[in-house]
């Protein structure tokens, strides 16, 4: 299963709970695009510490790093792989 | 843009979809031939055209504005470089027609670009100093220091007035430096002759970056024909619906104002503090009246400001996005006013949700809120009114801005309060589902009007109390 699987389906429940029944692609922009707030980036940022580890306060925060799947996926490889 | 003009409950499905769907102002944007057309020589100059029209309707100054347009349009290659240069057209050139007062205005405003360019270059070479880790808090505290310094500089002291005007002029631009100092952490970063174009952008702004830094722009810039096209006529639509609000604007104010005779919000105020105060109904009216003409402002300007923007070719999200469809207290603070909520978040909720309570969720998550909304808001509106600070003080200047920080303390608690509530799927149907959040978020902040419709600074809480009281037939 991919890694990305839980951060998907979770963004697919925060788009629909604030009633988005547009199409979701790893490429569609969420927050440049103002599909999502940036109180709803903070529930990703925390599920993305919580999950791989990534601490924000270390490596900097910005919003384009998480806009798509696509941008999540390299922000992870990142993350792991080593200094 | 769509006009909810009925509960489409009472509708069958079809008509209720029609309705949903209704735009008062076209989506030509998403019609391919005008789309098209768009794309071609002719259709840019009929875009423009239009666009030069509809400024001029709109009572500004359309004229500098549409070669810089036309110039950025035909040149899409070069935009970010034509947007640096035109902002400094509009920052140097154009004042130079009110001589010789803008000359020494121009003088400061040259004397903080280049503080921000300093700024940058500095955070630039050494980013592993204390400096280059922290040019944004660096650059807050000694703006913060400035002003209390310059409040002590004697009053017969012939430096007074120039380092009040200087201040002045930097109020306006430390906000967009910060963005840049932000800007300057990221991979991808502007070089300065970029970040430049964004320092009061020649499409005009508040203090608030609109919209924001380069960063955003970077991301938002359209990357082809096609993307220019729709994104410029997007941009006609949202002048067309700036002019439309400012017209009913007009017509609002005649009505309640000229026609019902409702005094404005501050004028009843003023009334609560004498001996015969206006009836509770006369409250609501000036109160509900007052609350919708600063939306009305604030979607004026700032569609305009979001307009010219786009016709230079970046798609930014509206600054104002019907604030009256919110169905929580945090949805309206992200709808009304967009990118100054961007900027508590960018430089006041981040930093602390990022470092601080990461053990405790809802702490860090409360933190975060009061250090944007209560602090960060506070601090914003205290250092960009310097007029009082330097009229009275530190200490007189913030004991007079008690309504303030109680204003900002209760959105904070409120934010909190939204944001804390689990997120439950909205209940269905359009009465329970849109309509009464709505009308409950709606009255919450007109009821908060009471403490920040006005920000002339001369009345104390208790003045605001005893109104906010009157409103329910209470005497105080």
């Amino acid at each position: 299963m991919d890694q990305l699987t839980e951060v998907r389906e979770f963004l697919k429940k925060l788009l629909a709970s604030k009633g988005d029944k547009q199409p979701f692609t790893d490429a569609s922009s969420l927050f440049i695009s103002g599909r999502l707030a940036s109180v709803d980036a903070v529930e990703l940022v925390v599920l993305l510490e919580n999950k791989f580890g990534i601490d924000f306060a270390d490596i900097g925060f910005e919003e384009s790093q998480i806009d798509t799947i696509e941008a999540i996926q390299s922000l992870v490889q990142a993350a792991k792989s080593p200094q | 843009m769509s006009v909810i003009a009925a509960q489409p409950e009472q509708f069958g499905p079809q008509a209720a979809e029609r309705l949903a769907n209704f735009r008062l102002i076209p989506r030509i944007d998403t019609y391919p031939r005008v789309v098209a057309f768009a794309q071609t020589p002719l259709g840019k100059i009929v875009v423009l055209a239009l666009f030069g029209v509809g400024l001029h309707y709109a009572k500004a100054s359309w004229w500098p504005l549409i070669p810089w347009l036309l110039l950025i349009t035909l040149l899409p290659e070069r935009r970010r470089i034509l947007v640096t240069v035109a902002t400094l057209f509009f920052t140097f050139m154009l004042p130079l027609y009110s001589l010789p007062q803008s000359l020494y205005d121009m003088i400061f405003s040259a004397s903080a670009i280049g503080l921000g360019a300093i700024l940058f270059w500095a955070a630039s070479v050494w980013p592993r100093s204390w400096y280059g880790k922290r040019p944004v808090l660096f650059l807050l505290t000694g703006y913060t220091a400035f002003i209390l310094l310059a409040t002590r500089i004697p009053s017969a002291s012939s430096y007074r007035v120039h380092v009040w005007q200087f201040a002045t002029v930097l109020s306006t631009y430390v906000w967009f430096i910060g963005y840049s100092l932000l800007d300057r952490k990221s991979p991808s970063c502007d070089p300065l002759r970029l970040q430049l174009g964004v320092y009061r952008p020649f499409w005009g702004s508040t203090q608030t970056p609109l919209p924001k830094g380069a960063a955003y722009l970077r991301r938002i810039e359209a990357r082809d024909p096609e993307q220019l096209a729709v994104v410029q006529l997007k941009g006609l639509k949202l002048l067309l619906w700036s002019i439309l609000i400012s017209l009913f604007s007009q017509l609002f104010n005649r009505c309640v104002h000229d026609f019902f005779g409702v005094p404005s919000f501050t004028r009843a105020l003023a009334i609560s503090t004498g001996h015969s105060p206006l009836p509770w109904y006369m409250c609501w009216a000036t109160l509900i009246a007052g609350f919708f003409e600063a939306i009305f402002y604030v979607s004026i300007y700032g569609h305009r400001f979001v307009a010219i923007c786009r016709m230079a070719g970046f798609n930014a999200l509206r600054n104002t996005y019907r604030p009256l469809s919110s169905r929580t207290v945090a949805e309206f603070f992200n709808r009304y006013y967009f990118y100054f909520k961007e900027l508590l978040v960018d430089f006041f909720f981040y930093p602390v949700f990022l470092r601080y309570f990461k053990k405790s969720g809802k702490l860090r998550l409360v933190a975060a809120i009061f250090a944007a909304a209560c602090f960060g808001n506070a601090y914003y509106h205290f250092f960009r009114d310097l007029d009082f600070i330097q009229k009275l003080g530190v200490m007189r200047a913030l004991a007079g801005y008690q309504v303030s920080l109680f204003y900002c303390a209760v959105l904070a608690a409120a934010i909190s309060i939204s944001n804390l509530r689990r997120r439950d799927p909205a209940p269905k149907g359009f009465l329970r589902g849109q309509l009464w959040p709505s009308m409950c978020v709606g009255f919450f902040y007109c009821l908060l009007f009471v403490f920040s419709g006005t920000e002339q600074r001369i009345y104390p809480l208790t003045v605001h109390f005893r109104f906010f009281l009157r409103l329910f037939n209470l005497n105080w």
